[in-house]
């Protein structure tokens, strides 16, 4: 099945013995460290604390379960491994949009989850392709906040008109070298500009635009793309409105950012997901918590809220594998991580009295009773205009982002960032 | 880096015809062969004719040059390949003159010893780590990165106007300056071999018939034997610029990352750890550049003036004028310059998490918090031992397969000994990122993909070739008198390659140095190979910079720690490397 022995069929039997002895005869000393345990094999993105809390998940699980940490290319290691024919029984996987892909080849096995599964509405027809589910949620993540310090602004902002008057007096009062500057920014990390650009657009797309623009039906030359862009230029275009400058945001990590805040107080929000506050614990002065609100939208009433999430997935013929899934995405199997603080359940069954995080507390809330709930649409977008460093929906993010920061009018800006997207969402299959 | 230190021998090969000895090879001994080009057929030339292949078809079907097309007419990519040919033409350049200069000035002076000490620390740190340094200093926040502090000072501009180093319009300058940080010690140790090489009574006599110090540079110097230097040292510096990979991973914020974007990275990029179509005729376009390349180089250095075949060993020339001012200056001011991003490596390493985040080394009184973190925490031992057990396996292995087959290849005279010796060559320079693909597949079929097997496999394959042609071209440069005594006396192939070796110490640890240090550097194979519980050092540390400024502290105790023992075993055996890589001549 492998590819070398499709190439030439009669070569290879007799070159896969070869490489093999060959293997074994140079390698045996190295073998120490790996071997072939009978436990169920897991990959997942997280590291250190997330790691370490994931593991005392599955530790309830009744079977042996071997956890391994991919890193952040998961998705290279999952291909190479796939392609190797040694892919782990389950993988947790960081995007969406790599569950269909990983589906439509056919390297997925289908999942039934347990009973006491049940998702916010958005988030539950993610993960299935051809009517068949391939995965489940396990973690989620609230991508529609603002942080800032209580005693930096007394009264926060509760629509963007509002917030753009906000950044604009703000900005001012920067640019007089008399007060912090409103807005930190990581735009040196594009992930977080495409965040906000999902917030903007989910606020003032029409209703099933913004899903059918993820499931690449929809052309990004529309109003609403428009629409949207021009509201980031309007508040990305404001003298004074980040520390040092757009410059300077563009070589600011998203880490950073949030230092910038919590830590030297150059800035008095930031926008960013339920996670600022893994950072902000880190870096804060003093024993002042930075607090949330909601990303304001055209009205009071009903600010977008996007979500991120991980989504398990069982390989191929990994019985075992579907079985652990089915165990995850159970209302109980996380609470070990509940209990530690900073993990927001996708599973609207976990009683919200188990959090013992209040912001999370607060937060799964939001997540009941939001009217519409919409998955980051980045994760969800095909190949390479998912984005990652220097390409695709990032890259182009960060673009308009320079170009808004730098002079550019405003219209001009917009114009050239609908003209990507909608090339990249050509080139990569989607869109029209 | 270390590997293409190797590459020096590589170049040295297709010199003058002098290699090889007409013995007899022994009909058994060709099995000899047989475990490197296993390695080399299955994990070099198997995979680039898989990647030759998938340039020109989807899925199996001929597709022609439609791959090509698209890659090239892609946005972005002629200034990508624009880019890749300054980085080859510009930093080679630098690298050969300051190289010269620093050789020719350090050579006659009281602490030239100690400049090329400390000229030498840099090429033996792992890229990953001059990357943090050169990112530490670079920071756009004058409160933290030193150049961008000085920058402004100097501009007399505000902070948020001072000119940003790491920013789209600088980036590659500020790439190309880590490089040849890292790359000059290299050259001055190959200059100062070459000029220690030069006999004395060359420039003696053009001294005496009244020539002046150009005419003993031209004459006595280049003509001899510089150009064929330059060339090697040149061209050597040129195949290293495919390692600016590691370099932009680290270095390269996400928003500068095309204005940085070399072929290397854009090929990384566009095949996504499979080698399909585009990302394909990429890798074939940049393949056959660097062999072109290669080639050149191989017939330049050919022609060029056979090295002297004993000279005597020379030490500073007593009739040499003494150093002129503006040297001595030259001088330090170039260990002054090399030194400064070592300390700052350093300083940054003496704070804890919140101090280095926030704030410049300078402003804080130093503490031990970021090592303590560090060496208490699991997941650095667990590097550092699995880098340890990795390379030293992927040394021995490498060191037994290249010694099985420089035995046979040694006997090989005339034209097939030049051929061995080019596809070696060629095996050498192979860029691991355009095989990528098909490397994962051959490990697949042998059960080892994504685990610590298969990344030592790699490791072995691709640091095979220059080993064999170090230890062959060593062999057979030894005195004939003596491989007939080993012959006598042993009596079994295996004690004729006892005695070889023995008498070849320098040869073999060269070898075992810089594949242990190469394999210890290593970013890019671990990348591309290495599987859960198998993270080498280079990977863990680039996986940290992804939040650099909150995590510097820790980078920066984790690089220093991670550098002690390559720059302990280069410096330690610098001579024998020198030695036993210009084989040949110097013996």
């Amino acid at each position: 099945m492998t590819p070398v022995g499709r190439a030439t069929p009669a070569a290879g039997p007799s070159r896969r013995t070869l490489l093999r002895a060959t293997a074994a005869a140079t390698a045996a000393t190295a073998a120490g460290c790996s071997g072939a345990p009978p436990a169920v094999q897991v990959a997942v993105v997280w590291s250190g604390g997330e790691l370490a809390r994931f593991r005392e998940v599955v530790a309830g699980y009744g079977a042996g379960v071997q956890v391994i940490s991919a890193g952040n290319d998961i998705d290279a290691f999952l291909r190479a491994r796939q392609l190797a024919g040694t892919s782990p029984d389950v993988a947790i996987l960081p995007r969406s949009g790599l569950v269909i892909e990983y589906a439509r080849r056919g390297w997925l096995r289908e999942l039934t989850p347990a009973t006491s599964y049940a998702l916010p509405p958005g988030m539950s027809d993610l993960l299935s392709a051809d009517g068949r589910r391939y995965g489940v949620w396990v973690k989620a993540a609230h991508k529609s906040l603002f942080w800032y310090l209580p005693s930096m602004l007394p009264a926060p902002p509760r629509t963007w008109d509002q917030l753009v008057t906000l950044t604009r007096r703000l900005g001012a009062r920067a640019r007089a070298g008399d007060g912090p500057a409103p807005l930190a920014v990581g735009a040196a990390d594009g992930w977080v500009l495409t965040d906000w650009f999902e917030n903007v657009l989910a606020d003032v797309a029409p209703p099933g635009y913004y899903e059918a623009l993820a499931r690449g039906e929809a052309d990004w030359r529309s109003p609403s793309t428009h629409t949207a862009l021009d509201r980031l230029a309007e508040l990305w275009s404001v003298d004074g409105a980040f520390p040092g400058g757009g410059r300077r945001a563009l070589l600011t990590q998203y880490e950073e950012s949030v230092i910038q805040v919590v830590h030297h107080r150059w800035a008095t929000m930031l926008f960013e997901a339920d996670f600022v506050d893994d950072v902000s614990r880190r870096f804060r002065r003093g024993p002042e918590q930075p607090e949330t609100f909601r990303f304001p939208g055209s009205r009071v009433a009903d600010s977008p809220l996007i979500v991120g999430g991980d989504a398990a997935v069982a390989f191929g013929g990994s019985a075992r594998g579907a079985q652990l899934v089915r165990w995850l995405s159970g209302g109980s199997a996380f609470q070990p991580w509940l209990r530690a603080g900073g993990y927001l359940s996708p599973n609207v069954s976990v009683p919200l009295d188990d959090y013992r995080d209040p912001v999370r507390r607060r937060l799964a809330a939001e997540l009941r009773t939001a009217e519409a709930v919409r998955f980051d649409l980045s994760d969800r977008l095909p190949g390479p205009f998912t984005g990652s460093d220097g390409v695709g929906i990032w890259r182009i993010m960060q673009d308009f982002f320079a170009d808004v920061t730098n002079g550019v009018a405003a219209g001009e800006a917009t114009r050239r960032a609908v003209g990507q997207l909608a090339a990249a969402a050509r080139s990569t299959g989607g869109g029209r | 880096m270390s590997r293409v230190l190797g590459e020096l021998a590589v170049l040295d090969d297709v010199g003058p015809p002098r290699r090889g000895r007409a013995y007899p090879a022994a009909g058994a001994t060709s099995a000899l062969l047989l475990p490197a080009l296993l390695l080399l057929g299955g994990l070099v030339a198997w995979p680039v004719l898989r990647t030759l292949h998938a340039s020109v078809t989807t899925d199996g079907r001929w597709v022609g040059t439609e791959h090509f097309r698209t890659a090239l007419a892609a946005p972005g990519t002629g200034a990508v390949v624009g880019r890749t040919l300054l980085w080859a033409l510009v930093v080679p350049a630098v690298v050969t003159v300051l190289g010269y200069l620093l050789a020719a000035a350090s050579r006659r002076s009281q602490e030239g010893g100690l400049v090329r000490l400390i000229l030498v620390v840099p090429t033996a740190l792992p890229l990953v780590v001059t990357g943090v340094t050169f990112r530490l200093m670079y920071d756009p926040d004058p409160g933290r990165g030193l150049a961008t502090l000085v920058a402004a000072t100097l501009t007399g501009r505000p902070a948020a106007d001072a000119p940003q180093l790491l920013g789209p319009g600088l980036v590659t300058v500020a790439l190309m300056s880590a490089f040849v940080w890292a790359w000059v010690g290299l050259a001055v140790l190959v200059f100062r071999a070459a000029l220690d090489a030069v006999p004395p009574s060359l420039a003696d006599a053009v001294r005496a018939y009244g020539g002046n110090r150009r005419d003993v540079l031209w004459d006595a110097q280049w003509r001899p034997l510089l150009l064929r230097t330059v060339a090697v040292v040149f061209t050597l510096a040129a195949l290293g610029t495919a390692r600016t990979f590691d370099l932009i991973l680290v270095m390269a914020p996400g928003s500068v990352r095309d204005e940085a974007s070399v072929l290397a990275l854009r090929v990384w990029q566009t095949s996504n750890g499979a080698t399909t179509g585009e990302g394909a005729a990429l890798g074939v376009v940049w393949l056959v550049a660097v062999a072109a390349g290669m080639l050149v180089t191989a017939l330049f250095v050919r022609q060029a003036w056979p090295p002297p075949r004993d000279p005597a060993p020379v030490g500073p020339d007593p009739a040499a004028p003494a150093p002129r001012r503006a040297t001595r200056l030259l001088v330090a001011g170039a260990a002054v310059a090399w030194l400064v991003p070592l300390g700052v490596l350093l300083a940054t390493s003496l704070h804890g998490t919140v101090d280095a985040a926030a704030r410049g080394w300078w402003w804080s009184p130093p503490s031990l918090d970021s090592y303590r973190d560090l060496l208490t925490g699991a997941e650095l031992w667990r590097t550092l031992g699995f880098t340890l057990v990795l390379a030293t396996t992927v040394t021995a292995v490498v060191l037994g397969v290249a010694l099985l087959a420089a035995y046979p290849l040694a006997w090989l005279t005339g034209p097939p000994a030049q051929a061995t010796g080019l596809l070696l060559m060629a095996a050498a320079i192979v860029p691991v990122q355009v095989i990528a693909g098909p490397v994962n597949e051959v490990l697949g079929v042998v059960l080892s993909s994504g685990t610590a097997r298969g990344l030592a496999l790699v490791h072995v394959a691709l640091g095979v070739p220059f080993a064999v042609l170090v230890l062959r071209n060593a062999f057979a440069d030894l005195p004939a008198e003596q491989v007939r005594s080993a012959r006598v006396g042993g009596r079994h192939w295996w004690g004729t390659l006892r005695l070889l070796a023995r008498h070849n110490r320098p040869a073999v640890v060269a070898v075992a140095v810089l594949e242990f240090v190469q394999v210890w550097n290593d970013l890019v194979v671990g990348l591309l190979f290495s599987g859960p519980g198998a993270v080498p050092l280079g990977l863990f540390l680039a996986g940290q910079t992804r939040g650099f400024v909150a995590n510097s502290g820790a980078l920066a105790a984790g690089s220093v720690i991670a550098s002690i023992l390559p720059v302990l075993l280069v410096v330690l055996a610098r001579r024998q490397l020198v030695a036993g890589l210009v084989a040949g001549g110097v013996r």
